[in-house]
Order: C-alpha cells, then structure tokens, then sequence
C-alpha cells in the first residue's frame, strides 16, 4: 500500500478529534457531537477504496443511506416485495403443476389411449376394440386398461367409500412403478376367474395398517367381497388420480365388459411407447387398426379411430393457458416496477451528482462508483426478495387451503428450495435491471459541471431515458389491463349462464349401495324408497330427490334416442342424436330446481308396473317434433340387441324440462337430456346399479343435514356409506374455478399495474416541472397564463400515454389472442374492452398529470429568475 | 452557489495565502478559513485532505510530521519556492477578476 492513504486517513482522524474535542469544549453531549461529525464519517466511509473489504464497505455505505430516505427506501423496497412476491407465488404453481419432473419412468413416453369419433369427442373404450388393440399394435411396450370405480370398505367401524380403479397388470409397467412393499398385478390376474385381491395406495396402508409390512397377505372387504391384500404402492403412484387408494385386478370384471362393440363401459387405456416411437407413429399406427376394425364391424365401429395423447399434455392442457396467462402477468407487474424504479433512482441519482462528484474528485474510480451505485440496487433487491418470498408463501398457503380441484398436483404446490433459488434469481436480475441505468448515469457524471450546477446538470439526456420507461410502462399496464378486462367479462359471461337448476340452498351427498349385498333390484329400489320417505320426514327438508347423475360433474350414461315413426338412418354414417339418461325420483326435478315447463314430473304412480314413461328436455322435443306437443308421443334410448334389427323401448313423455348444464359451462356436446323414473329403472342400469346422489333443497347447512341423512341411512343398513357432502353450489363454483381464479388474478396484477404505471407518470412530469422551473418562470414572465403552463405539463404527460396507449393496444391485440380457453362468451379483440380500458389508463394519466402541472402553474418567475 | 465556485476556483488561493507567514496543520487550516469568512467558506474533511495531498504533488507546499510534546504529532505545510510563485500569479489572476465584476456591477468593495 503506498503511503498516502494511510497518511490522509491519519490527518483526517485526527480533524474529526479536534472537531469533536472542541465540540465537547462547547459543552455538547457525545451524541450531538457525533451527529454533528456523522456528514463527515459518511462521506469519508464511503471513500475507502480497498478491494477486499469493498463489498462490506458499500453494503454498509448502502444501508446508511437507506437510512437517510426511509420513505423512499420503503416505496423501493415495497414495490420490489410485491413484484417478486407476485413472480414467485406465480412461479410455485408453475414449477408444482408443469415443470417439477413426475414419480413415473419415462413420462414423455406415457400417452393416454381412448376411443374417439372422427369429429374428436374422445369416448371410452368398447372392450372387444381394446382387445384387438393390444393384439395388433406395434407402438407400445406396454398397453394398459383400467376403468375408475368406488368401492365400499366395510368390517372396522364406519363404512369407508375409497376411490379405486380396476387395471390392468399393464397399468403398473406403462406407469413405471413398482410396489413398495409386495407386488403389482400379473398377467394372469387380467383374466377372468382370476382370485379376489388388491393393492392399496400408501396412504391407505398408514392410515389402515401402520404401514406395517406384514399388511401384505391380509384381507380387506370390499364391495362385500374378500380381498386379499399383495401390494402397496409409492405415494408417488397417482395414477388413474392421486385420490385412488386401492387397484384391483381386471380380471373379475372381465365377464361383466360388453361383448358388444358399441358398448362403450367406462374403460381407458394408458401405455407406454416403445424406445423411438412417436406420438404421431402412434397415432396413424392406431388409426390403421381403427380403419380395419371398421371396414369389419361396420355397425358399431364407423366413425370411430383412436385418440393417443401424451400424459403430461393430458395433466397440463386444461390449466397451461391460465398459467402462462398469469406468468406474463407478473412478468409484467415485475417489469413496471422495474422501470418505476429505474425512474426513482436516476432522479435520485441526479440529486446525488454532488456527492458522486466528490468521491470521484477523491480519486474514487467509476468503476468504483457504478459498483456502489449496483450494490444499493441489489441490496434493495435482495430486501424485496426476501419480503417477496414472506408474500408468496403466505399467499401459496392461502391458495391451498382454497382447495381449489382444477389445479393439478396442487397437493404439492408449496414454496421450497427450488422456489427460494428462483426468487432469488428473480431479485439479483430485478436488481441489475433498475439498478443499472441510473448506476451508470452516476458513474458518467461530468465532475466539472456538477460541482459547478448540480441542480441542471444532463437533464436532458435523463429525462429521454425517463420518458421511454414511462411509455413502456404505460404500454405493459395497458396489455395487462386488456387481459384483465377480457378475463373480468368472459367471467361475467360465464356466470350469466343459464345453468337450468337452482342451486342455492340445495345439499347434495351420494349414497353408495354394495352391489354384492343388493343383487336384487326389488332390494335396492326399496332401501332408495325408504331413505326417501325418511329424508322428507327431516324437519325443514322442503323438498327431496335422487337423480343418478349430478349436474356439472360431468359424467354419465349416454345412449342413442330415437322417436317413434323416425325413418330409419339412410346410412351407417349418419348421425344418431344421442341422449344423456339418467334416473330420477318424483321429487329430484323440485329439488334441484329444473323447471318442468310442460306436462308434470314424475309421481309416485310411476311405479315399475305402470307405462314406461320418460321425461325429455325441451331441445329434444323442438328436434324431434318442432311445435307439436310431444305430451304423449313415444321415445327409445334402450334396444334390445344391436343393428337395424334393433328393437326399441318405448316410453311416453309425460313433461319437459329445461336443458340442465351437465358437462360443465364452457362446452357443452349437443346431447340430449332424458330422464326415466327410477322405480321404472332403464336396462343399462339393472346390470349397473348406479351410485344415486341425493338432493335436498333445505336451509341447514350441509353438515347437520348429512348427520340426519347418515341416521336415516343407517338405521337402514349401517353398511352404506354417505359421502361428497357438499352444497350444489359448490359443483357450480367448481365449474367456474379456473375463470374466477385467472380473472381475480390477472385483476388484481392490472390494478398493480395502473397504479405502479401512473406513480411513474406522477414521479416523471414531478420531475421534469422541477427541471424545468426556469423556462416556465421566463414563459409566465413573457406573458404565457397559468392554463398555459397545464396544457404544457399535462400535454406532455398525455404525449407519454398516448405513446405507451398505441404501443399496449398493438401488442395487446397480438397478445390477447393466446388467451386461447381463458375468454369463454368474449372475443379477445372485444372492441369495448380495448376502448374502456385505454379511456381508463387514459383518465388515470390525466391525474397523475394534472397534480405536478398545477404545482408548476404556481411557479413564481421573480423567485425563478432570481435563483439564476 | 458561491460557496461550490470558490471551493473549486480558489481553493488553492485560500489554502496558499493561510501557509504563507507560517506553517499550519489541517484542522488549522480549516478552522481559519470558517473563522476569516465568518461561516460562509467552509470545507468538508473529505475535501480538504485529499487537496492538500495534492497541492503538496504539484510541489506548491511541503508537509511534515511535527510532534510536540505531550500532543500526537501533526502534519505541519508550509508554501515552497514554487508555491510562492503560484500564489503570486493566482492573487493577480484573483484581484483581476475581482476588479472585472466590481467595475461590471458596480458592487462597491467594502
């Protein structure tokens, strides 16, 4: 080290004791002395220049200054916490549902196998098709069928109803995975005759076993039957859905698949390609099987090929639009607050011209400089962070304890290390990009003119940079404001929906009769008749039904209709109408709140000695008999046997109904509604007791009904179980999960947006009236009015908006479009949306605007000219 | 404003003409030039200093440790030859420029 520094220091040491001596000899306390001595230590701590403590030196430096300016250290540090908050919360969902790698081997190479019709509905497979499936490809390793059930669990206490699924041994290899603890089904448990036994997720083997090894080569009884327990799977396993707790083999169930191709009982196929295969080999591979299959069974195989689709596209699809929808959104919030801040600080930076002259006069380099200027925006950014982090797992928790059920794997949806590093990433780059610009102003600063006249300085040259942040914020916040206002109205359009029930106040629970202890249909039919005459009797209950299918949830039984006198179809390929059938008792139609608008609903006449009867919806009846009456007219959703020689059943319609939203809000296939009594039971479901689901319509709350309904039913038989208690309006909530969550989001990112954007065009015009003092003295004093000097201040401010407006409306107009499945009811060009919200940002400028404006109408040219 | 333009013109001057008679150390220095100017010149420490070091460079002044008894040791200036010469020619510069303004505004040198 050369001798001067230590020299200098020594000198300087001793001026600050003389100073402070002296100011003792005043008679001030130590405190006050060294805060009087606190401006010299301050700018001589920040001039010590040696390399291996610099970053200690600068880090200290910074946080002094922080210091000095808490509010504007607080609005830094703020703005920071929200946008890297946003960004991370965001990014924990991303990482949990699309990008964090899955339990299974190999997952690019598992695809989802079904049936589909040429116009792309896929279907479930007809099982005499999967059969020459498996024979006749060449793509797969491994080709997988399973069908998701529920079974009752019975013999310890409480009745359980566990989600299972029947597969096939197939399964197991596709996926990937082995059994923790015995083994995985084998080949010949895929045939018929094949003994009873099962394998039980982990979660079932802690909670009923201990997670005891010695659980294997138990038994369990299911549905009635004895099962003997051969394996447990990983946590990992969560296929067919991470809620299945116990696999059972296929082969018992073999002799209950349709022999019949057109039958299509509820089976899915997962497989795994083999090395090098593609998806698109896989799928024209397919489709020459279905072609082949349908040149041989004409009847029931026309129209239809097979649909292989990867199973992570299959995880994905349905949430990726609103992800990569809200990624850009907060990439966005993100990006504005960095230009706010980038603009705070270049302000700043020109309020510290004087100080950085100094250092630099001292011989500090600009290196140094612009590497203390990065350091307060760093450390700045690392706070942010840091806070950011606190916001995002808070706001990830609260996400999760919604419980929302369209977002996958949310089960694993938390903030953790690879979150941690992401954000922390998110800060060092937030840092460099706000940081940098106003640290390389500082480090450029022209010694001679700022010492001379910090107050003017390149004002110029900042205030161009200045201007193109705010027009780019104004442009960010447009698009997300855009997107937000679409996803606001697709809401809105969303909700407006005529859902064809009334769900409020309605409760809804299912009730699970085991097949093996009703076999006959005379049992069943009488224990749903009792729990109905008993339900009703429940106080406050004012009305009582049960349907075989749950409006919403998207599933049930379909069939081909047909009405009496209908021509018989000219050809293979024309289309059939197909109709959704469901089972209903009298009271479902009341209430559900489906409004019979023509002749009655069904009666407790409707016995299974009286006519066959149905009713139908009022789409059918306008397809079927334009504006005759359909009272009375016959329909068929049942044949006996197959083909032309087909014969129907008939019923008789006894009333129309409005059309009820069964598959969800946003797409609904053209099918019809039909529904049959259920005293007066179709064939489909003699062979296939469905799960009934009763409603009630009632003012108290689901849980206290439940209590009462759970009483009713087990005083019945206290093996069935009563489960998915829940209001009907949660199935509506459900359905419009998505939309509301994207739309809550992406508002509330906007509204993050216009108000960062406008405090840019607040702080840039504060800043350029204070720069411009001078010019506006000497225009008043030439005669220019005060409404001049606004229409100069709030013209430019406009001048910005209006040049980040037509920026944000190009891009959002390109942007909006991969909005894809966000915007349902709404165009992503939708004019009105585009205009309102421009007015909007536009209205908003206006204000932010007009306050530095007025503050520069009162400008007094004598002071300014004076100050010269 | 005043204040910047004479730190950065005149300081040299100021710092020059306070060494002339006799040799003074910083904290003198600066004191003196708060006390002559009655507060309206003032130098910072992280000026001051690093100035001195400089002018001492250039060879205008020459510094040195002096310890007296019972106190630390200070650094004590004092003009050289070539510092002389310098004072001389920025007092004329000074006094010029001076003359220049007062004839120009008419303020009237008390």
């Amino acid at each position: 080290m050369p001798e001067w520094p230590r020299r200098i220091s020594e000198e300087m040491r001793q001026h600050l004791d003389d100073e402070y001596a002296a100011l003792r000899a005043r008679g001030l306390g130590h405190d006050e002395a060294m805060r009087q001595l606190a401006g010299d230590v301050d700018e001589l701590s920040s001039m010590r220049a040696r390399p291996v403590d610099a970053v200690t030196s600068d880090v200290r430096f910074a946080l002094r200054a922080f210091r000095k300016n808490p509010a504007f250290t607080a609005i830094v540090i703020l703005t920071l916490a929200l946008g890297i908050g946003a960004t991370t919360a965001i990014f924990t969902v991303v990482d949990a549902v699309m990008l964090r790698p899955f339990a299974y081997r190999d997952m690019p190479r598992i695809v989802m196998v079904m049936e589909a019709m040429r116009t792309g509905q896929p279907i479930s497979i007809a099982w005499p098709n999967f059969v020459d499936w498996r024979e006749q490809n060449q793509v797969f390793e491994h080709l997988g069928v399973y069908r998701a059930t529920v079974v009752n669990l019975t013999g310890g206490g409480q009745p359980e109803r566990l989600i299972a699924s029947l597969v096939s041994s197939e399964v197991f290899k596709a996926v990937g995975l082995e059994a923790i603890a015995g083994r995985t089904f084998a080949a010949d448990e895929d045939r018929p005759g094949s003994p009873r036994v099962a394998v039980v997720s982990e979660r079932l083997w802690r909670s009923h076993f201990a997670a005891d090894p010695a659980a294997v080569g138990k038994t369990i009884v299911l549905d009635g039957e004895t099962h003997t327990i051969v394996g447990v799977m990983p946590a990992g396993m969560r296929f067919p859905s991470r809620a299945t707790d116990v696999w059972l083999p296929l082969g018992p169930f073999v002799p209950t698949f349709p022999a019949d191709r057109g039958a299509h009982p509820g089976l899915f196929a997962i497989a795994k390609l083999k090395a090098g295969i593609s998806v698109e080999r896989a799928v024209s591979d397919m489709d020459a099987i279905a072609r082949r299959l349908e040149t041989q069974y004409p009847v029931s195989n026309t129209d239809h090929t097979v649909s292989v689709q990867p199973y992570y596209e299959q995880i994905v699809q349905n949430i990726r639009p609103a992800l990569l929808a809200l990624s850009g959104a907060v990439a966005f919030v993100l990006l504005i607050g960095c230009a706010n801040l980038a603009n705070l600080l270049l302000a700043r930076a020109d309020g510290r011209q004087r100080e950085i002259a100094i250092r630099e006069a001292l011989g500090a380099s600009r290196r140094r400089i612009f590497q203390q200027m990065l350091t307060e925006s760093l450390l700045m950014a690392a706070t942010g962070g840091a806070l950011g982090v606190l916001l995002a797992w808070w706001s990830v928790r609260a996400f999760v304890a919604s419980g929302p059920i369209t977002v996958p794997r949310i089960d694993q949806v938390a903030v953790d290390v690879r979150v941690l590093a992401f954000a922390a990433a998110v800060s060092i780059v937030t840092g460099v990009a706000f940081g940098l610009a106003p640290a390389m102003r500082a480090s450029s600063v022209d010694l001679l003119t700022s010492l001379k006249d910090a107050s003017r300085g390149s004002a110029g040259a900042g205030r161009r940079l200045r201007s193109m942040l705010v027009v780019a914020e104004v442009a960010l916040a447009l698009v997300l404001l855009i997107g937000a206002g679409l996803t606001i109205r697709s809401f809105a359009a969303l909700s407006a929906i005529d859902l064809g029930f009334q769900p409020a106040h309605v409760v809804t629970m299912r009730v699970s009769l085991p097949a093996a202890r009703y076999p006959e249909l005379e049992r069943w039919s009488t224990f749903h008749r009792e729990l109905l005459r008993r339900a009703t009797a429940i106080p406050a209950v004012e009305a009582v039904g049960l349907n075989s299918a749950v409006p919403l949830e998207g599933s049930g039984s379909e069939s081909e209709v047909r009405y009496e006198g209908q021509p018989p179809p000219r050809s293979m390929s024309e289309e059939a109408t197909m109709c959704l059938f469901q089972a209903a008792s009298p009271g479902y139609f009341r209430a559900a709140g489906i409004a019979v608008v023509r002749g009655r609903a069904f009666t407790e006449r409707d016995t299974a000695g009286a006519a066959p009867v149905a009713i139908v919806e009022e789409a059918l009846v306008r397809k079927f008999f334009s504006d005759a009456d359909p009272i009375g007219k016959r329909i068929a959703f049942e044949f006996t046997g197959h083909g032309p020689g087909a014969q129907p059943i008939w019923r008789e319609i006894v009333g129309v109904v409005g059309h009820v939203r069964h598959y969800g809000l946003v797409r609904e296939p053209d099918n019809m509604e039909v529904y049959a009594p259920l005293e007066q039971l179709p064939t489909w479901f003699r062979n296939r007791r469905p799960t009934m689901t009763l409603f009630a319509r009632t003012p108290l709350p689901p849980e206290e009904l439940a209590a009462s309904i759970r009483q009713a039913v087990t005083s019945l038989d206290r093996d069935v179980p009563v489960f998915s208690v829940q209001p009907m309006e949660k199935y509506v909530d459900q359905a419009t999960e998505q939309s509301r969550l994207s739309m809550t989001l992406l508002a509330l990112f906007g509204g993050l947006a216009l108000v960062l954007s406008s405090l840019g065009i607040y702080g840039v015009l504060s800043y350029v009236v204070s720069g411009r003092t001078q010019e506006i003295g000497i225009r008043m004093a030439l005669g220019a009015t005060r409404l001049d000097v606004l229409r100069l201040i709030v013209g430019y401010g406009m001048a910005l908006t209006g040049a980040g407006i037509a920026i944000g409306l190009a891009a959002s107009w390109a942007i909006t479009r991969s909005l894809g499945n966000l915007l349902i009811g709404v165009s992503p060009h939708d004019p009105g949306t585009f205009v309102g919200i421009a007015l909007l940002l536009v209205a908003i400028a206006l204000v932010a605007s007009y306050v530095p404006g007025r503050r520069a109408t009162r400008v007094d040219p004598m002071i300014t000219l004076r100050a010269e | 404003m005043l204040d910047r333009e004479l730190k950065k013109g005149s300081a040299e001057l100021l710092i020059l003409s306070l060494v002339e008679d006799q040799p003074r150390h910083g904290y003198d220095l600066s004191k003196l030039i708060e006390a002559r100017s009655e507060g309206v010149l003032k130098f910072r420490v992280a000026s001051l200093y690093p100035l001195l070091y400089r002018l001492e460079k250039r060879g205008w002044i020459l510094g040195r440790w002096i310890e007296k008894a019972g106190q630390r040791r200070r650094r004590y200036y004092r003009l050289t030859p070539a510092g002389a010469a310098v004072l001389a020619s920025q007092r004329d510069t000074w006094r010029a420029f001076a003359e220049a303004i007062n004839r120009i505004a008419g303020v009237d040198h008390a």
